[in-house]
């Protein structure tokens, strides 16, 4: 469920044609990483055959996005942002705690614990899969991000990129060059005087957006992580009234046993409500999150071509100053302001994008959280109200 | 004398002030309805006054952990208990060795379930908590959400949500007091019933001790018709006498508590079965409830999200 809707939304220019469909048909994952192959059926004339495999790691996902963002051609355009780093740390923390706790609990209760985390496991996974491929899926079916060379490599070369494994030094390097970027654009905000109150107020509004969605995200993950543990709670609540029932036998204990098996049921519905609510909601906040920080790269860009222009244009001031290099001047200066032009205009027509996008996101996932909240609670009082009907024939 | 009460409300759940008043009021009423529908207990003078009479009732000064005759109470329940734990009684009637074994079973079995119960309401608080963290957010990104129709469906979000907190709380106390409190209920109602048996235990004991003193008493009287001394035999017969009547009254007594004791198990079984009977269909219609609110709750927000466009 988590592919289907992250694919669909991901979409960024819907092509009708099936030139270039990418997938992850498989994915596979070891001690400290995570293999996911990457399935390609295409009609263009640039690959060697109509489908293939290859098997790729999330640091090669991360070579294929900086290659697009190191491109001048794309600089007007929002690069779709990179996959999550794969992370089970949180799922293998929980197994561990539960390996502890093994004797306070009986068996039944231990194997459901176990049952529900390797559950989660999976979802993480799945997620995980489903993340990388919306990377791909959203650049294959661009129109012009398609026609990259790094792209083809990257779905045809079928051995490793050398973009791994990312050893600490270069880790630190990703770190480095994120403080650049996030200095460089209040460095530009400071210096660089925007000629255009749109794109000034976009990049305000984008900063804030991006903020509130961050901590959007990170509270509706407490959310939902939260109610996932109120209902593993109701494991142990069904267990001990299910025991009362077998010390206690006579009038009571139907009673006890269907109220156990109540918890039980209860127990699988909220927990459902607690992952479509992950699903829905943190993953949709999540993703446009991520989404509007890079939006907001693609405004910093504009802004170092804004300063280059400036440059070029005091160059050929000094330059008509001292009449001296008029001619190279001049053509610099040009080339800088068409550049700037080009990518304001570019970057104008992919906020609009970026909002329809985000729009028919949002849309999407808040009625499909609306309906499955609807469905799951609809269930519940179904099964309460059996529940009800049978003891209240039983006394 | 000044009197600390230790207050520790902040430890049961962190509610406020209120909130602990709210739960002593009630657990005091279960209390009273409780006793007023003992047939023996409800005709005490002592509860009739309690109800009835308008002046101040003597406090209960035994009842604070500071006072003298706590520490004198205490002494006398460390003795008990040891009493309870060194003293084996032989049991002449199984009916009352396979109930204690079931009352302490029940015991192990609520006193669990009853743990569990309240981290289930310590969650359930805890996520009305974290559900007004996300309401907030959302009101938030509403603001700062340049597109009219996605704002004001995020502001609606923010209303549901805010809904949804309250609704949480509403769910913690139908799991506290209908659920968690019956539990509470009933393990002190069984620490009562131990009690009950274990006064049978010292009737016992004290027949045993008659029973004991006869049977010297009549061999002292038997030692002195041997040896024919006459002056100290009358005070050998009286002695006699009277342990034989002490020994019949033990046994007496004995016999009543055990019947007793059969008649309120009885009872008090029933009373059981029937109150969890009761407290399983109101905490499920309670939830019932609760779910229809939910249900009404999304459908209010289904068309603030499908007018997004």
């Amino acid at each position: 469920m988590a592919d289907k809707q992250l694919s669909e939304e991901g979409n960024n220019v819907p092509l009708s044609d099936n030139s270039l469909l990418v997938d992850i048909s498989d994915a596979l994952s070891e001690k400290d990483k995570v293999k996911f192959t990457v399935h390609t059926r295409t009609t263009m004339k640039v690959f060697q055959k109509s489908e293939f495999l290859v098997v790729r790691q999330h640091e090669e996902f991360i070579w294929l996005h900086d290659r697009y963002e190191e491109q001048q051609k794309y600089a007007g355009y929002i690069i779709p942002p990179p996959p999550p780093r794969p992370n089970f740390d949180a799922s293998r923390e929980k197994l561990q705690r539960l390996g502890d706790g093994e004797g306070t609990m009986t068996k039944e209760e231990f194997t459901k614990m176990k049952q529900e985390l390797e559950a989660e496991y999976l979802a993480t996974f799945k997620k995980t899969v489903a993340m990388h491929e919306v990377f791909l899926t959203r650049l294959a079916s661009h129109s012009v991000f398609r026609d990259d060379s790094h792209l083809h490599v990257f779905l045809e070369y079928d051995q490793d990129l050398c973009a791994r494994p990312k050893g600490k030094l270069q880790q630190l390097g990703g770190l480095v060059k994120s403080i650049g970027t996030t200095t460089d654009q209040y460095y530009l905000n400071a210096t660089v005087r925007d000629v255009n109150d749109f794109f000034e107020q976009q990049m305000n509004s984008l900063t804030e957006y991006f903020n509130q969605l961050k901590e959007a995200t990170t509270r509706t993950d407490k959310m939902t992580e939260k109610h996932k543990e109120l209902a593993d709670s109701f494991i142990k609540i069904s267990g001990g009234l299910l025991q009362l029932a077998n010390i206690d036998p006579g009038p009571l204990d139907k009673h006890l046993a269907k109220v156990s098996d109540t918890f039980e049921k209860v127990r699988k519905l909220e927990s459902r409500v607690a992952c479509d609510q992950d699903l829905k909601l943190a993953d949709t906040l999540r993703y446009y999150m991520r989404d509007s920080q890079a939006a907001r790269a693609l405004l910093v860009r504009r802004l170092k071509c804004l300063a280059n222009y400036e440059n070029a244009n005091r160059t050929l001031e000094k330059a008509r100053h001292k009449n001296k290099d008029i001619h190279a001047a001049e053509t610099a200066q040009s080339a800088a302001c068409e550049q700037f032009e080009a990518i304001s205009a570019q970057a104008k027509e992919e906020l609009l994008d970026f909002k329809t996008r985000r729009l028919h996101a949002f849309r999407k996932s808040l009625i499909e959280l609306a309906e499955l909240e609807i469905k799951h609670a609809r269930t519940q009082q179904d099964q309460l109200r059996k529940s009800l009907t049978y003891l209240k024939e039983l006394s | 004398m000044t009197k600390i009460k230790m207050s520790n409300q902040h430890e049961n759940g962190g509610g406020n002030g209120n909130e602990f008043v709210e739960r002593r009021r009630a657990s005091l009423e279960r209390y009273l309805n409780r006793t007023a529908q003992h047939p023996v207990l409800v005709v005490d003078p002592d509860f009739r006054e309690f109800l009835e009479s308008d002046v101040e009732l003597p406090k209960a000064t035994n009842t604070s952990a500071l006072s003298g005759a706590g520490v004198m109470r205490l002494f006398n329940k460390v003795g008990e208990t040891v009493n309870k734990i060194t003293y084996k009684m032989d049991e002449t009637d199984p009916w009352f060795e396979d109930k204690l074994i079931h009352i302490e079973s029940l015991e192990t079995q609520l006193r669990k379930l009853h743990t569990n119960v309240e981290n289930m309401v310590i969650y359930r608080r805890e996520l009305a908590n974290l559900t007004n963290g996300v309401s907030r957010s959302a009101a938030m990104l509403s603001a700062c959400e340049d597109h009219n129709s996605l704002s004001k469906a995020l502001s609606h979000l923010a209303d549901t949500e805010e809904k949804v907190e309250a609704l949480h709380l509403e769910q913690a106390n139908t799991d506290f007091f209908i659920l968690c409190e019956l539990l509470k209920d009933y393990l002190g109602l069984l620490s009562a019933v131990r009690d009950a048996f274990h006064e049978r235990t010292k009737l016992f004991q004290h027949w045993h001790h008659a029973q004991q003193m006869l049977a010297k008493k009549r061999e002292t009287k038997t030692k002195y018709e041997l040896a024919c001394r006459t002056d100290k035999l009358d005070q050998a017969a009286t002695e006699v006498l009277e342990w034989e009547a002490k020994v019949e009254r033990g046994q007496e007594n004995f016999d009543k508590i055990s019947k007793m004791i059969k008649m309120e198990m009885e009872r008090f079984e029933k009373c059981r079965i029937k109150d969890f009977k009761a407290m399983f269909i109101k905490y499920l219609e309670n939830h019932l409830e609760h779910q229809a609110q939910l249900v009404k709750y999304w459908e209010n927000f289904l068309p603030a999200a499908e007018s997004i466009a």
